[in-house]
Formats: C-alpha cells, sequence, structure tokens
C-alpha cells in the first residue's frame, strides 16, 4: 500500500498509529461469533470475513459484490481499491434494514463500499465490526436529488484497530444522516468528508466514542456546504476511562455562495478518571455572510452534585456513574431514527459502561 | 432510631460542625432551627454520606449501625432519605428511570425482590396523586425546568416512593407557597408519622411547624445544638429571633 500517514502530520496527530502497526503485525486467529450481532428486520445481510465476502452466510439481496475502483486521495481510503460492496437503487426505490457485519480475525483487511440513491430512492444500512487486526474501509456515497440515506456505523472490535474513512457527495434536498458508536476495545479512526452539493441538503456524521484502558479513538469530520439552504449536524460525544484518550476534530466549511446555511456542532467530552485525556478540536471556516453555525466544545467529569443525588437515593457508585454516563451519550445514539437499531445501540454502549464503571 | 454523639466535620480544612448531640427516637418529629450558615445543610450531608465533607470526630448510629462506616447508597438501603434543600437538575435521566433503578437498589440490598416495570409504575403514580403532582412529570428528567415548589414537590414524591424510616429534610418548605405548603406537610405527616418512623426537619420558618408538629425543636448554631425544648421553643424563635437564644 502507499505510505502510511504519521503523527508528524498535522489531521493525523492524535490517530493511533502504533495500535494500527500492532494490529497488522498480528496473525490471523479464532473466527468471533456474530449470531448475536444481527438486528430484527429482514432485510438484506451480508458478512464479510477479513474483508472477504461470505456467500453462505449472507443474503445480500440489492447489494452486489463487485470490483470498485474509488476516487479518493485519502491515504488509507485509497488502500481499499478491489472487490468490494455496493448499493445502487435506482429513482424511488426503498430499501431499508441492509445489515453488514465485518468480522476480523488478525493482520489486515481492506474493503470498498459504493452507495448510490437515485432521485427520491430511500435507504438504510447498519454496518457491525466484530474481531481483531487492522479494519480499513473506505465508503462512498452519492446522493441524488431527494435521496435519503441513514447509516449507522458500530465499531465493537475486541482489539486492533479499525479505520473508516467516508466520502460522501450530497444532492439537492437530498440527506445522509449518519451516526458511529465506538464502544469495542479497538483503537479507531473515524473519518469522513460530507459535501453538501446540491440546495437544501442534509448531511449528518455524529456519535460516541467510548475508551478505556489505553485505548484511543479519534473522529476527523469535515462538512462542506457549496450549496444554498443547507443543514449539517456533527454532534459527537467522548467518554474516556483509565489512561485511554478520546479526540474529537470536526470541521465546517461554508462555501461563499452557500447562504442560508444552518450549522450545528457539538463536540463534549467526559472523563471517567483523571489520567484520561480528551482532545477537541472545532473548526468553522464561513465565506457566506448569510449563516447559522452554532457550536460548542466542553470537557468535564461527571457532575459530583447529581452523582452524591443518586447515591443518596440508593444507587451505588457505579450504576449511578453509568446512568449519568448514558445520558451523556444519549445525545449522540438517540439521533438514530430506527428504534431497533437505536436500542441495539444504545444496549452495547450500555454493555460498554457496565464493565468500564 | 438516630443517635448523633458529639459529631465534628469540616469540609475543605474548614470546621463547620464542632460538637454536635441529638438523639431520635422511632415515631419522633424533631425540628431543627438556626440562623444562615449554621451548618444545618452540612449536618443533612455529613448524615447522607457526601464525601466532601470529612468526619473528623463523634459517632452516628442509626439503629445500633454505624452510620459513618456506610455508603451513601448503603445508608439509603438502610432507611435513611436526606430531602435536598437544591435538588439537582439531571439532564437525560428520566424521575421514573431514576427511581426505579434507586428503589430496586434498595431492595435487592435488603435482600427484597425487585419491583416490575407495571409494580413501579403503579407505585410512583400513586404517590405522584397524593403531592398533586402530574403523573406527566415523572417522565421528564430529574427536576430540570421544575420550579422551586416542584422541586420540593418531587424530593416528597421520591419520598413516598422509596418509604424510608428516618427521613431528613432540609428546608423542604423554603419556595413553596401556602398551599403547597399543606400538600407538603399533609405528605410528610402521611409518609413518616408512623410508631417505627421518625423525621428530622431542618427549617427556617415556624409555618411548616403548624402542619408537621414536631415533638422536640432544637436551636443549630455555629455547629453545635444549643437550646432544646418543646414546639413552644419554635414560636419563641419566630418571635425574639435567634440572636436573642444564641446570646
Ligand atoms: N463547599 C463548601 N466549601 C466551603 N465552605 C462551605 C461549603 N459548604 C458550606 N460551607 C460553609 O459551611 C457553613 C455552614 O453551611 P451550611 O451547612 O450550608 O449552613 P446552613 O444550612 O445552616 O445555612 C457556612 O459557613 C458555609 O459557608
Ligand atoms: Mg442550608
Amino acid at each position: 500500500m502507499t505510505q502510511l500517514p504519521t503523527n508528524r502530520m498535522e489531521a493525523w496527530r492524535w490517530t493511533d498509529l502504533a495500535a494500527l502497526e500492532a494490529a497488522r503485525a498480528t496473525v490471523r486467529g479464532g473466527v468471533p461469533a456474530i449470531e448475536g450481532l444481527w438486528i430484527e428486520g429482514d432485510g438484506p445481510r451480508l458478512v464479510f470475513r477479513d474483508g472477504e465476502f461470505q456467500l453462505d452466510l449472507s443474503t445480500p439481496g440489492e447489494v452486489s459484490i463487485e470490483p470498485i475502483a474509488p476516487v479518493t486521495a485519502h491515504p488509507l481510503g485509497s488502500a481499499t481499491a478491489g472487490t468490494g460492496w455496493r448499493l445502487t437503487l435506482d429513482a424511488e426505490r426503498a430499501v431499508t434494514g441492509i445489515q453488514i457485519v465485518h468480522v476480523a480475525t488478525g493482520n489486515e483487511n481492506h474493503l470498498p463500499g459504493l452507495i448510490e440513491l437515485g432521485r427520491d430512492a430511500v435507504a438504510s444500512v447498519v454496518e457491525t465490526f466484530v474481531g481483531n487486526g487492522w479494519t480499513n474501509r473506505l465508503t462512498t456515497i452519492r446522493l441524488a436529488e431527494g435521496a435519503r440515506l441513514m447509516r449507522s456505523v458500530r465499531l465493537l472490535q475486541a482489539s486492533g484497530f479499525v479505520s473508516l474513512r467516508e466520502e460522501a457527495e450530497i444532492g439537492q434536498a437530498a440527506s445522509l444522516a449518519s451516526v458511529f458508536l465506538g464502544a469495542g476495545g479497538a483503537s479507531s479512526r473515524v473519518d469522513g468528508e460530507l459535501v453538501v452539493a446540491g440546495d437544501g441538503g442534509f448531511a449528518e456524521m455524529g456519535g460516541a466514542l467510548l475508551t478505556r484502558g489505553e485505548q484511543r479513538q479519534e473522529c476527523a469530520v469535515t462538512v462542506r456546504h457549496a450549496a444554498l439552504d443547507g443543514a449539517s449536524r456533527q454532534i459527537w460525544r467522548a467518554v474516556a476511562a483509565d489512561r485511554s484518550a478520546v479526540s474529537l476534530a470536526a470541521r465546517v466549511d461554508v462555501a461563499r455562495g452557500a447562504q442560508k446555511t444552518d450549522g450545528e456542532q457539538s463536540l463534549r467530552g467526559l472523563l471517567l478518571h483523571r489520567t484520561a485525556t480528551v482532545n477537541l478540536k472545532p473548526e468553522l471556516e464561513i465565506f457566506a455572510d448569510d449563516v447559522k453555525c452554532a457550536h460548542g466544545a466542553t470537557v468535564g467529569e461527571l457532575d459530583r452534585q447529581a452523582l452524591f443525588y443518586l447515591q443518596s437515593r440508593g444507587l451505588p457508585e457505579g450504576p449511578a456513574k453509568a446512568m449519568l454516563t448514558r445520558a451523556f451519550v444519549a445525545d449522540a445514539i438517540d439521533r438514530i431514527g430506527e428504534d431497533a437499531v437505536r436500542e441495539a445501540f444504545a444496549a452495547d454502549a450500555e454493555a460498554w459502561l457496565s464493565e468500564a464503571l | 432510631m438516630l443517635q448523633i454523639d458529639n459529631l465534628h466535620a469540616e469540609i475543605d480544612g474548614k470546621p463547620i460542625l464542632k460538637g454536635l448531640s441529638l438523639a431520635v427516637n422511632a415515631g419522633e418529629v424533631h425540628a431543627i432551627m438556626g440562623p444562615n450558615g449554621a451548618g444545618k445543610s452540612t449536618l443533612g450531608y455529613v448524615l447522607g454520606g457526601r464525601a466532601a465533607y470529612e468526619v473528623t470526630g463523634g459517632t452516628v448510629a442509626l439503629d445500633c449501625a454505624d452510620l459513618l462506616e456506610m455508603d451513601a447508597h448503603e445508608r439509603a438501603a438502610a432507611g435513611l432519605f436526606l430531602g435536598f434543600q437544591y435538588p439537582v437538575e439531571i439532564p437525560g435521566v428520566s424521575n421514573l428511570q431514576f427511581l426505579r433503578e434507586a428503589l430496586n437498589s434498595q431492595r435487592r440490598a435488603r435482600g427484597q425482590e425487585p419491583l416490575s416495570g407495571a409494580e413501579f409504575l403503579k407505585l410512583a403514580r400513586a404517590q405522584a396523586a397524593a403531592l398533586g403532582m402530574d403523573a406527566e412529570m415523572l417522565k421528564r428528567p430529574v427536576n430540570v425546568g421544575f420550579s422551586g415548589g416542584e422541586k420540593k414537590r418531587n424530593e416528597m414524591v421520591q419520598m413516598g416512593i422509596l418509604n424510608p424510616r428516618l427521613a431528613v429534610l432540609d428546608e423542604t418548605d423554603s419556595g413553596l407557597d401556602i398551599d403547597a405548603l399543606r400538600i407538603v406537610g399533609d405528605g410528610i405527616n402521611r409518609i413518616m408519622r408512623a410508631p417505627d418512623k421518625a423525621v428530622v426537619l431542618i427549617t427556617h420558618y415556624q409555618r411548616l411547624l403548624d402542619y408537621v408538629r414536631p415533638d422536640f425543636v432544637h436551636v443549630l448554631a455555629d455547629g453545635r445544638i444549643i437550646r432544646s425544648g418543646g414546639p413552644e421553643l419554635a414560636h419563641e424563635l419566630e418571635r425574639e429571633g435567634y440572636g436573642a437564644i444564641a446570646a
């Protein structure tokens, strides 16, 4: 593959590249169970093991497996060229409840994905990552006029490193709503560039990254508003325990002509221990004058008064902390519109909390 | 039931309680009155087990068990309820979710079966209704957007649900209008007036004591109980002020 980035590069300074290197040096081994990962629903289901499609475990429906030649300059994303998955829907078609499970058993695996929705088409895709090793993905998304894509991604790899690169072009009045949950033991980088290219388009990329031990997770997301009346949401929550670190870098660019853009960027970190770290890097670059961009970035600890209030009513310290942390993370997870998906993600966050606290 | 002996406590190295003693028997209501800054809320927090307050001397027994050895949640399971002078707002946590988990944690600690969702909901609705609180408010985040009076009423709903044996109520009457005061007073009597229960009412004003008649009234000043008496002491304080008593 091409040269890996280094921590000396500004855009990669918080990335756990040591974990990436260690992950790719592992050898392939046991295959984790995946039965419990499916969310109720009868949509297409696909399983990839170490980046290879598992036909016998899959019912791919509308999703095809074919060579994909991504056009990207991204250093990790460009390493994914080859056979991948593709969802192409004609105008006004709807396919919801697509689930993709990525199982990694060690070493490294790379896979491209492509989602193209025609005019007014609708799709929802849930992706789940489990296992070990370095897992690298590029997902290219093109939404035509009025198309809507709901995308929910959970990183549950027990160890290793997961790097995701999202590149999306959002057409007129089209909408991309994506939520990412990092609640496994792997380090990660969730990297994205969303371009609101058509008037009235909507772009959302947010989520919750939960870390403990020595783990490091980060998001590095840019939304570019290139058209009128666009809206975007970047709502990220970071929870860091032990000596772990979460970094949230989120950027909104509003081009000169992109009047009436409505952007919201909310980056909040919660330190469960004093030894943990949350880095925040909010950036706004606005060249249009009639724009609304709400933004906030804060890091704090659990509110001691609230904690004592809960304990004084009978909750032990762990459950009391979990209750407050759950509420903190809910800001991000509650953005998921589909009930079953939201509940599954909340349950994963819950499982993380009961282990970390 | 509650036996406090020569209690000393400080916060940030600053002594607040300076040898406070108090004995409360089952079936009794004790009022504690005193000037601002006397240490009344500190007493409540120390009894509740708030970590920031350091006990530097003395003992506190709840039914012969050493209260000071217990964590805050263990004190709750042992039957203590602390009504907060300033109930805390907790965004994102609903009253129902919070109270159900709290009650069931207490029940588990006492070796009782947890309540099912339906059983709990029935109990919570009944307690809210008895205190004139709209059942819809139970679904809202804890105290968020509640008026001062609604927060105090919510404290009493929580007390009704948790059904403690000893309630320490810190200025539950402040911020209440006269109608709410009567409802809250009736609530305290209904929930806590029983031969096996007891109440410590921390208050500034005589008026709550018109509804919840104390058996004993104590004056707390500068970290100590400086005078104790019957209900008539509250009237004397109202007439003459703390200055005359403390002098
Ligand atoms: N967190 C704190 N840090 C330092 N001093 C405090 C703190 N909390 C209370 N105090 C002080 O302790 C004293 C007693 O306060 P408090 O118990 O709230 O009194 P009361 O409830 O009787 O008005 C006051 O002098 C107050 O300023
Ligand atoms: Mg006070």
